[in-house]
């Protein structure tokens, strides 16, 4: 919502003089210390969205635009019981393998570095999972995560308006999801990934994310509407995950990071919740429905 | 304001002293004039009108000679044979409806070398039209911001900084009403219409007793009053708004009424221009400023107040009509004033003052079956009332008293919505607060050398029910247990003595020392992130959790005036710490947070620095310098590794020139050059990849750079400068018809000052790149001012 605002006076300037002026400057910034950074998920139901991606940090004028990927660690995921007041990682520890050392991966996934895949890793509802991860050089990364009760989509549904005929000749179409929220309090994050029929590699493949709780409409249903322009025949997928707590607020703080700029960028903290890097392990409650909008 | 100040020099002591009172006013319009001089030949003594345009006056009996005197104006000098108390109105003349050649008389008022204020600046409402202006608007808050001491929050804004303190750190009054957001268009200008505005009064530092409430500045704006004599219309047609006013008698001698009004019309301008995708904006903002009075008899009137100024921005979609937003936000403020003389001896000011700032918002998506409908709305809402007594015991003591009552209600927010069939709607609890304070000060001549105005201030402030806090945990989630207070059950209670102090010690006639000791609370707090102002920035009063802010300000200071009051020249220096400051935790939401008092730090702030002030009053070139060296940075134990950081508007040195040239009776001509050190920004260090995917269609890996910084405010922007040049062409100036042209020159020599910058990743060549936004280049300007 504030965001929003941020937005539209963003334009403000930009409407008060047609456009506002701008120039390239040279800047020199300090070096940052080095910090590792991950990022892990699991859930139920996509065994391609169990995952690991460990990088390092760079400098911020750093050449590098590559994910900057760190091969060689070793990872490992628990699945807990939770007995009474106690959560323990007794299960077998699952290991992650780097993708690269999959035959053929630098062809089939360009770019892709410091990625750990398992191929019998899947995740439960309602079950702790605990991440642990020791890099060459000997340093130690953990973190602990929960996969909630999975809260299901509903029913998609969509409107097609052939009055408002857009410029390619197509019919606008407009998706409309719906899921009731259970009483408990609810966390979600819920990725919209468009046309391709596949399965997504990384949560980042998704064309949409929003990340929301039920404070304001807890224990009722939930009618989520994308105003975004579709095309009659397109093809919209949703992924609606149950989210922890702890998970949601790393989100939250990361959707502020990652609309950071401006004349109003303020230094965003992520709230991470793990240990010895920075990033989170999530574990995700997944629905998941396809909608073709004919 | 210290309202009257003894400037005895050599007095005979006779105890059975007389007085002489009544109200300087303009001859023409009837206006009354804040800040005339009374100055007594034979006693080379006398005294200013208050901010009501009212004077007393201690004489002995016998015969003296008055000379009643107010910049701008033709003195009048008056022969009264004393032998009892006199009430005296005095009308004095404009000097430019002169018709023979341009003379300004004025006074020639030592009163800034001999009186305990410090620290205080005053301009007129004419004076601000004179200086040259961006798209021919002249503002208050911009002018200000040419002084020593006061910085600007940057390029176009009105946002402003006073020795160190933030921008909800000013008290803004106009007419004695608060205005809680004093800018439009998101800073760009202020509320102020200046055809309605008489004076301009600010006080950074040295604050009397009668004056409280925020830490760094009070910020006076009075309004005019209305012409009580015949009916004038003037107003003035910019590039981007047009004002209009309307004044005249409702009886005359009597009775008084105005009205100024003024629009914007960029929305309709711009429009042609815009890109496609924003086509359907539609943005503008209106002010009303409404004024009547009236004068049952010398000892009493009465004044009514009125303003409301809204912004309103539209959106429709131009490629989608379903997709609407209307946001609106402004300030309502309505004042009504009792000025009562009670005896020769003692004045007094009564307000009732009713002041609110609204935003609303309302937001629709899509229609029918599956319309999506939001509307939110926060602000805050003052109830005052408040009362000031002057006492006139004798030339030597000039004692005032009084307090002020406000009841504030903080709205945090209430939305609603429907999506579908479905209503949905929260409201954030509304907070309550009464605050407090009484207070007496006294202006004391003690020597010839030596005055000094002691006065000691009382605060209270009570944040009271009906309100039920909630308890949330670590993880921001209910608990679910909760504690609830009853109408007007105390939920945090403070209170606290302010004393204030300010002496001056006469080194010569045209010279002297000044020290003032000033301790203020503030017990309310805007709740922002950005430093910048935005519409929905939230009120929120001192809580069990967020404590007062308190500040101590220590200044001392030098004056010397030269070739008979034409030049006044100052040096003034300041230490300024400052205790429970506000930020909050970073990436706090602040809209719709049900805890946002958790989401509070307090910490330390410290601002010091030495202000050089010259002026030149008179003659045909007019004009002032200023420079400030300072230096202001800000502590908290949880930014920052708990070290101390430059405030995001430290500015080392700061610098600012206005001259003014009236070549003969049509062409005056003004420049100003302002230099500022670059504000501190904090700017990312290091970078990395973060929510990983793959995109399909082009093959290749998919991610987000996410920045992290280090050291908060380490990185200054380019310093900012500029020069703006006016020529005011006066076409027609008489009593009956006037017409000018102003055209003005903003950034004469198109520099690029930095808005912000901001980084490009650019994965084809594999660099980074840095852009600086800037707004104004040279721009030109031309305004049509009237007034018949």
């Amino acid at each position: 919502m504030n965001k929003f605002l941020k937005n539209i006076f963003y334009l403000l300037p930009i409407i008060f003089l047609v456009s506002s002026c701008e120039k390239e400057i040279s800047v020199s910034l300090s070096d940052a210390k080095q910090q590792f950074i991950v990022e892990a998920s699991i859930n139920q139901r996509f065994q391609s969205l169990n995952y690991v991606f460990i990088s390092k940090s760079i400098d911020y004028f750093n050449p590098d635009l590559s994910m900057g990927g760190i091969k060689g660690a070793s990872v490992f995921i628990t699945e807990g019981k939770i007995i009474g007041a106690d959560t323990l990682y007794t299960g077998t520890p699952f290991q992650m393998i780097d993708i690269g050392t999959f035959p053929g991966a630098d062809s089939l996934f360009k770019g892709f570095s410091g990625i750990y895949f398992s191929t019998t890793l899947i995740g439960k509802e309602n079950t702790p999972y605990q991440l642990k991860i020791t890099l060459a050089d000997g340093t130690k990364i953990s973190g602990t995560t929960f996969i909630p009760k999975v809260v299901p989509i509903d029913s998609l549904s969509y409107v097609v308006k052939n009055e408002d005929v857009n410029k390619d000749g197509f019919n606008d179409a407009y998706p409309t999801l719906y899921f009731n929220d259970p009483s408990e309090q609810n966390n979600y994050r819920l990725a919209r990934y468009n046309n391709v029929d596949s399965l997504m590699l990384g949560w980042g493949s998704a064309d949409s994310y929003r990340t929301f709780d039920d404070q304001m409409i807890n224990g009722t249903q939930r009618v989520i509407f994308y105003p975004n322009q579709f095309k009659q025949g397109d093809t919209v997928n949703f992924y609606l995950n149950s989210i922890g707590r702890k998970e949601y607020i790393f989100w939250q703080s990361f959707g502020t990071a990652a609309n950071n700029g401006g004349p109003f960028a303020t230094p965003v903290q992520l709230k991470s919740n793990i240990t010895g890097a920075i990033g989170s392990f999530t574990g995700y409650g997944c629905s998941y429905k396809r909608i073709i909008m004919k | 304001m210290l309202c009257y100040t003894a400037l005895a020099q050599n007095k005979p002591a006779i105890s059975d002293r007389f007085t002489i009172s009544g109200y300087i006013k303009d001859s023409a319009s009837g206006e009354s004039l804040i800040g005339s001089t009374i100055y007594i030949k034979e006693l080379k003594t006398g005294g200013v009108t208050n901010e009501y345009g009212y004077y007393i006056i201690s004489v002995p009996p016998g015969k003296i000679t008055v000379v009643y005197s107010f910049i701008g104006y033709k003195s009048k000098e008056i022969t009264f044979n004393i032998k009892q108390n006199i009430k005296q109105t005095i009308l004095l003349k404009d000097a430019n409806l002169e018709t023979k050649e341009v003379i300004v008389t004025g006074e020639r008022s030592d009163r800034n070398v001999k009186s305990t204020e410090m620290s205080r600046i005053e301009i007129s409402g004419e004076k601000i039209k004179s200086l040259p202006v961006i798209f021919g608007e002249p503002d208050v808050l911009k002018a200000i911001t040419l002084l020593p001491g006061i910085k600007s929050g940057g390029e176009g804004s009105t946002g402003f900084y006073v020795r160190g303190g933030g921008p909800d750190q000013n008290l803004v009054m106009m007419d004695e009403a608060v205005v809680y957001n004093p800018s439009h268009l998101l800073g760009f200008m202020s509320v102020f219409n200046t055809d309605a505005v008489k004076n301009v009064e600010i006080i950074k530092g040295g604050m009397p007793a009668n004056y409280g409430g925020r830490l760094s500045s009070i910020l006076n704006v009075s309004m005019r009053d209305g012409n009580n004599q015949k009916y004038v219309f003037s107003g003035g047609v910019g590039i981007i708004a047009s004002r209009f006013s309307a004044e005249g008698p409702i009886k005359k001698n009597k009775s008084s009424f105005i009205v100024s009004a003024r629009r914007t019309y960029i929305d309709a301008l711009v429009q042609p221009f815009l890109p496609g995708e924003y086509k359907g904006n539609g943005y503008y903002f209106y002010d009303l400023n409404a004024k009547a009075n009236y004068i049952f008899s010398d000892k009493d009137r009465l004044y009514f107040s009125f303003y409301i100024g809204r912004d309103i921005f539209n959106f429709t979609s131009p490629v989608n009509k379903d997709i609407n937003f209307n946001i609106a936000w402004g300030n309502t403020a309505a004042t009504i004033r009792w000025n009562h003389v009670f005896s020769d001896k003692l004045f007094s000011n009564t307000c009732i003052i009713y002041n609110r700032y609204d935003l609303t918002n309302k937001f629709t998506f899509g229609s029918g079956a599956a319309q999506a409908q939001f509307q939110a709305s926060s602000g805050i809402q003052d109830w005052t009332l408040k009362s000031d007594y002057q006492c006139h015991f004798s030339n030597k003591h000039y004692f005032k008293f009084g307090g002020q009552y406000i009841f504030h209600t903080f709205k945090p927010g209430i939305a609603s919505g429907t999506v579908g069939a479905v209503n949905f709607s929260d409201e954030i609890q509304n907070k309550y607060a009464h605050e407090l304070n009484i207070y007496a000060m006294d202006e004391w001549q003690i020597s010839h050398r030596l005055s000094i105005n002691a006065g000691l201030r009382w605060v209270l402030f009570d944040n009271v029910g009906p309100y039920t806090q909630y308890q949330f945990d670590d993880n921001n989630i209910k608990t679910g247990a909760s504690q609830s207070w009853g109408n007007n059950q105390s939920i945090a209670f403070y209170t606290g003595f302010e004393p204030r102090f300010a002496a001056n010690y006469l080194v010569t006639d045209h010279s002297s020392i000044k020290a003032a000791f000033t301790q203020t609370y503030q017990f309310l707090n805007l709740a922002t992130t950005s430093g910048a102002s935005f519409p929905s920035d939230l009120w929120i009063p001192s809580s069990e959790t967020i404590k007062p802010q308190l500040a101590y300000q220590y200044a001392l200071g030098y004056y010397h005036n030269f070739k008979d009051n034409e030049w006044e020249s100052s040096v003034e220096t300041y230490y300024k710490p400052m205790y429970n400051q506000i930020e909050f935790k970073p990436g706090t939401r602040l809209f719709f947070n049900q805890n946002l008092d958790a989401a509070v730090i307090q910490g330390k702030g410290l601002s010091y620095g030495i202000e050089f002030f010259l002026k030149k009053k008179f003659g045909n070139t007019t004009g002032w310098f200023g420079y400030t060296l300072s230096k202001t940075t800000r502590q908290f134990d949880e930014l920052n590794n708990g070290e101390a950081f430059y405030y995001r508007y430290d500015r080392t040195h700061d610098l600012s020139l206005v001259v003014t040239q009236q070549f003969n009776k049509k062409w005056s001509g003004t420049i100003v050059f302002v230099y500022g050190t670059g504000n501190a920004a904090t700017l990312p260090t290091g970078r990395f990849a973060y929510r990983i995917g793959y995109d399909q269609i082009l093959n290749q890996a998919k991610f987000v750079f996410i920045d992290l910084y280090d050291q908060i405010n380490s990185y200054r922007l380019p310093a900012y400068h500029r020069m703006d040049v006016s020529f005011t062409y006066m076409q027609k100036k008489t009593v009956k018809w006037e017409s000018s042209w102003n055209f003005s020159v903003y950034n004469v020599y198109n520099r690029a000052n930095p808005y912000f910058i901001y980084f490009v990743p650019d994965i084809q060549s594999q660099t980074i790149k840095a852009y600086m936004v800037y707004l104004f280049p040279i721009l030109p300007s031309v305004a049509w001012n009237f007034r018949f």
